[in-house]
């Protein structure tokens, strides 16, 4: 068994080797309920990042990992979206299948030496603490961290907070 | 095996004192472990056509060559279990010969070149090998503490074929003086798996009168779950 390379991190100057045209806009096959995702990302100090990397992978509407795209495009159901303009992000995607219906995000940003995994729900508070993924967690406040709140049409907001109040839960992978 | 002392992690933790950008960037609420094996998915798929030609050598995207070693940088993308991770996307981006990034956000004040903007792509091949063909990077000063210095470096990303292979990591070159004293280098507590971040000088692996050559072989997270195919 050969021994896993180390993480180590993004550093300030990824910008132009990660940074994809129309990376925030996440292809799928399959056609469904279109959604927008936006938020602003928050260190300890309650500044905002602006140097982060928000991906994100999720299910098609159908509840299936998407199917391969063809072409140049972007590979289907994987978004990336830097926070360069302010630290903000923006994903432009389709409702995931599943219930509660959830993304994988994954954040990446100098000063982080390993990546942060956490996920976003699209979904009721009591339907979110009720994932068996999150049982240790179920009756904690802290749950509301990982939910988007519905902001008119077919807008959700969701912010991360790397540290401190409103600390976001972040995953053990 | 009577030795009773645990393992050293492989990753940096987040908080590492000597690297001031985790004093606030580091999580400081537990880590929620989730129910074993829950996030073992199959990642995205990255179509062959993503990957234009030419998008592997860093050396030919101005009016004539960059400044700088030229060098060709070859490697093996495998997990744990040694399997090939098969047509996985790998990004690399670095700062050119004289330790300056092509990036607004750079402001260390040494020459830009203007045929090197220093960034490149692929997809791992059927046994996992990636090639790019580029010029060493300079080392070059940071904020961080007095007189801090980067060892020279290629930013490494990979996607894996699945979440959990998702790695983000630099490669590093055999006797740099600066390894010693790099804090972001250092946050690898197992100086066993530090040393799995430098690549090997392989002269064969180059061209003769043209071009040295490096070996960098890159291990991820072994995965149950892979796209249909892989």
């Amino acid at each position: 068994m050969a021994g896993r390379t180390p993480s180590q991190t993004i550093g300030p100057y990824y910008r132009f080797g990660l940074r994809w045209p129309e990376g925030g806009n996440v292809g799928f096959a399959a056609s469904g309920k279109k959604i927008v995702i936006t938020g602003r990302v928050f260190d300890g100090a309650g500044a905002l990042v602006d140097d982060a990397l928000i991906e994100t992978w999720q299910r098609d509407p159908a509840n299936a990992f998407p199917a391969p795209a063809s072409g140049s495009a972007n590979p289907h159901g994987f978004g990336r979206s830097d926070t360069l303009n302010g630290g903000a992000y923006r994903i432009e995607t389709l409702m995931p299948g599943g219930s509660p219906p959830s993304i994988e995000v994954t954040i990446l940003a100098r000063g982080l030496l390993k990546a942060l995994r956490t996920r976003v729900y699209l979904a009721a508070e009591a339907d979110v603490r009720a994932d068996p993924l999150l049982a240790a967690v179920a009756a904690s406040p802290r749950v509301k961290t990982l939910i988007a709140t519905p902001a008119g049409g077919n807008e959700y907001r969701w912010d991360v907070r790397f540290q401190g109040e409103g600390e976001t839960i972040f995953f053990a992978f | 095996m009577n030795d009773m002392t645990a393992p050293k992690p492989i990753d940096p933790p987040y908080a590492f004192e000597q690297y001031r950008s985790t004093h606030k960037r580091s999580p400081k609420e537990p880590l929620l472990a989730l129910p074993a094996g829950a996030l073992d998915i199959p990642g995205p798929l990255v179509p062959a056509g993503f990957i234009r030609d030419g998008d592997n050598d860093l050396t030919i995207h101005g009016k004539s060559m960059p400044l700088g070693e030229r060098m060709f940088l070859e490697g093996r993308v495998v997990d744990c279990d040694g399997r090939p991770v098969r047509r996985s996307l790998v990004e690399i981006w670095q700062a050119n010969a004289s330790g300056r990034y092509h990036h607004p956000g750079d402001t260390h004040d040494a020459p830009l070149d203007p045929n090197f903007e220093g960034i490149g792509r692929t997809l791992t091949d059927d046994e996992g090998r990636y090639r790019f063909v580029t010029i060493k990077p300079g080392s070059y000063p940071w904020p961080n503490h007095a007189y801090a210095w980067r060892p020279q470096h290629i930013h490494f990303s990979l996607l894996g074929n699945a979440p959990v292979q998702r790695l983000v990591t630099q490669m590093y070159f055999p006797g740099d003086p600066l390894l010693d004293i790099d804090p972001i280098y250092n946050s690898v507590p197992d100086p066993e798996a530090r040393k799995r971040m430098i690549c090997r000088l392989d002269l064969r692996t180059g061209r003769e009168n043209y071009a040295l050559g490096y070996q960098f072989d890159i291990v991820l997270e072994g995965a149950k779950s892979t796209p249909m195919g892989l």
